[in-house]
């Protein structure tokens, strides 16, 4: 997997490089692979900011999209910036990253890393042998303050579905939806529904109700089939009284909870024109974690 | 009025705050430990933040004309880390016995877990040994469920329940901690927190009893003013004088004098500012004359 993924990633950046850019990039990998100390390491992940731009992405096309999901069921790097890919090239240069050395370099790289850095090394934990290895690291990400950061650990990217606990799962899912990160991008949220996450997810609803804040649409993706009568309620509430955005999400949380005949109730009632074509499609099966992507085109003066 | 801001984290503010603080009639602040916004990565970091709590940063605030007491703990996030965790508790004694140390703080569940509760249990046991108040924060995700185990956890470990202060509450908890009997602060955030409407919906609700006011103010968006807005509205919207003060200076003081490391009659004269005072040949000035005796208003 890992020559894969160097491959899809250098096939990715190098259009995005200078020529002396590449030239570096050459002469780093094959330093990184004859062997380097942890400093050194840290050191040519930060020197990468020089060669490569941080706010260029890499932009892959759908084939390279469906060649990573093949090097990686859930490896999305779409939104990955050249600077991101560049550093994921030197983590991937090293030959011992399923040897104790190699781990403690990359624990080391964490550890000295600005907020760039944290971004390109969470990105590619997930690439890398044995991944459970980073389990507690990846987990610190979750904690993160910085929303990149954060991001860079949740979504795109199989690692929270495959190595988190249950905890640090339902954990880095409300937090999604709380610093409204987008959710429908965290790989496997429709694989790994619980009742305990749509306990959280309501307990946070009755939050911000309280607080009489609206709540954040995302949080419907979390209920599934667990809400009980506690979570048709609380849809229903939102399909009668939320924001057009909220009405739109609660109709695919109550398609998601198998309740197509009040869908049904609700669609005689509802006038708004997104709403309708949200509730159509979500009884027409449209229901998925993605579905809830296709919200976010909901124009901000609309939603 | 005068008020007292028992949550503060005034290393993230400037003088700019302070003056304007101490002119809004903040007397008095707590401090307490807590995270820097990402992880540290050694003990010495807390060393130091723990010495400046104690020191420098006491001496800032006395500049202007405020009283400034610290919790000192280590905070949820950072219980994760547990080999640091380990660390920092060998050095936590250190520095929470020191003068003006009013609480250990902050302290409690981020995500809840294991490790996270392993921190709270260690640093209760120290607070029941050393008979100091605890100051708790209340998690962000899964706050209801967060009290409420804290609260069970408080219980186990023989915490006096007046020696309990949770932080954080809001609508959905502050039945929980009231019934308790613990000490229910509100963080007066405008965004996510508390708003200012909602607190004088509570007091309106609730009374001024075992209920406190804080801003928690920090290096995030963030109003150090809070409390005494907060008094304004209070005020404003029909809450009588007596209730306000409970919730904005005699509780605090009521909780926090527990640790028996605040002087009441030194705080209740009124404060005398004198900026040619240095510590450690430190001055908070850089260039302008110094301001001595010139009172504070009330």
């Amino acid at each position: 997997m890992t020559s894969a993924a160097r491959s899809l990633i250098a096939r990715l950046v190098e259009p995005h490089l200078a020529s002396d850019a590449l030239g570096w990039l050459g002469g780093a990998v094959e330093e990184i692979a004859g062997g380097v100390d942890d400093g050194r390491f840290c050191a040519l992940l930060s020197t990468a900011s020089r060669h490569a731009g941080g706010t260029v992405k890499v932009d892959p096309d759908a084939a390279a999209l469906a060649e990573a999901e093949q090097v990686l069921e859930g490896w999305n790097p779409e939104r990955w910036t050249a600077l991101s890919a560049l550093r994921a090239l030197l983590v991937l240069a090293r030959e011992d990253l399923a040897r104790e050395s190699g781990a403690r370099a990359v624990e080391e790289a964490f550890r000295y890393a600005d907020e760039g850095e944290l971004v390109a090394l969470y990105a590619v934990l997930a690439l890398l042998p044995e991944p459970g290895r980073f389990a507690w690291r990846a987990g610190e990400g979750c904690r993160t303050n910085m929303r990149s950061v954060f991001e860079a650990v949740a979504c795109d990217t199989p690692y929270p579905l495959r190595y988190f606990d249950d905890v640090a799962w339902n954990q880095c899912l409300i937090k999604c939806v709380f610093v409204e990160a987008p959710l429908w991008r965290v790989y496997g949220v429709d694989e790994r529904l619980s009742p305990e996450l749509a306990r959280m997810a309501l307990d946070l609803a009755d939050e911000r109700r309280s607080a009489a804040r609206p709540v954040q649409h995302e949080l419907w993706m979390c209920l599934g089939s667990h809400g009980g009568e506690r979570g048709r309620a609380s849809l229903e509430r939102e399909l009668a009284e939320g924001p057009v955005l909220g009405r739109s999400a609660a109709a695919l949380g109550l398609a998601r909870a198998g309740e197509a005949a009040k869908l049904r109730g609700f669609l005689d009632r509802e006038r708004d024109e997104v709403v309708r074509d949200h509730l159509l499609r979500a009884l027409d099966g449209a229901h998925d974690q993605r579905s809830f992507g296709a919200l976010s085109r909901i124009p901000a003066a609309r939603a | 009025m005068r008020f007292f801001d028992p949550h503060i984290h005034m290393t993230s503010r400037t003088t700019d705050d302070y003056e304007a603080m101490a002119a809004a009639g903040v007397r008095a602040v707590v401090e307490p430990a807590f995270w820097l916004g990402q992880p540290r990565t050694t003990v010495g970091s807390f060393v130091d933040y723990y010495s400046s709590l104690t020191g420098w940063e006491r001496f800032r605030a006395a500049q202007f004309g405020i009283a400034h007491f610290c919790a000192i703990g280590l905070n949820s996030k950072e219980a994760n880390n547990e080999a640091l965790a380990r660390e920092v508790f060998e050095i936590l004694p250190r520095f929470a016995l020191k003068q003006g140390v009013v609480a250990v703080g902050e302290i409690g569940y981020d995500e809840i877990t294991p490790a996270e509760e392993r921190a709270l249990e260690w640093q209760m046991d120290f607070a029941v040994e050393n008979d100091m108040p605890i100051m708790i924060h209340s998690p962000h995700r899964d706050k209801k469920r967060g009290i409420v185990r804290t609260l069970e956890v408080a219980k186990n470990r023989g915490v006096d329940m007046q020696m309990l202060v949770v932080d954080h509450n809001n609508e959905e908890t502050v039945d929980n901690t009231l019934d308790a009997g613990a000490w229910a602060a509100f963080t007066i955030y405008p965004h996510t927190k508390m708003g200012s409407e909602r607190m004088v919906e509570i007091v309106k609700r609730y009374g001024g009893e075992r209920i406190i006011v804080d801003s928690s103010a920090d290096w995030g968006v963030s109003d150090p003013l809070s409390v005494p807005k907060t008094a304004a509205l209070m005020l404003e919207r029909g809450i009588d004088a007596k209730t306000v003060e409970l919730v904005t200076w005699g509780n605090a003081l009521d909780a926090y004098g527990r640790s028996g490391q605040i002087d009441v009659a030194a705080l209740e004269a009124s404060p005398v500012v004198d900026q040619t005072q240095l510590f450690a040949d430190n001055s908070v000035l850089r260039g302008q004359p110094p301001r001595v005796d010139s009172g504070v208003p009330n």
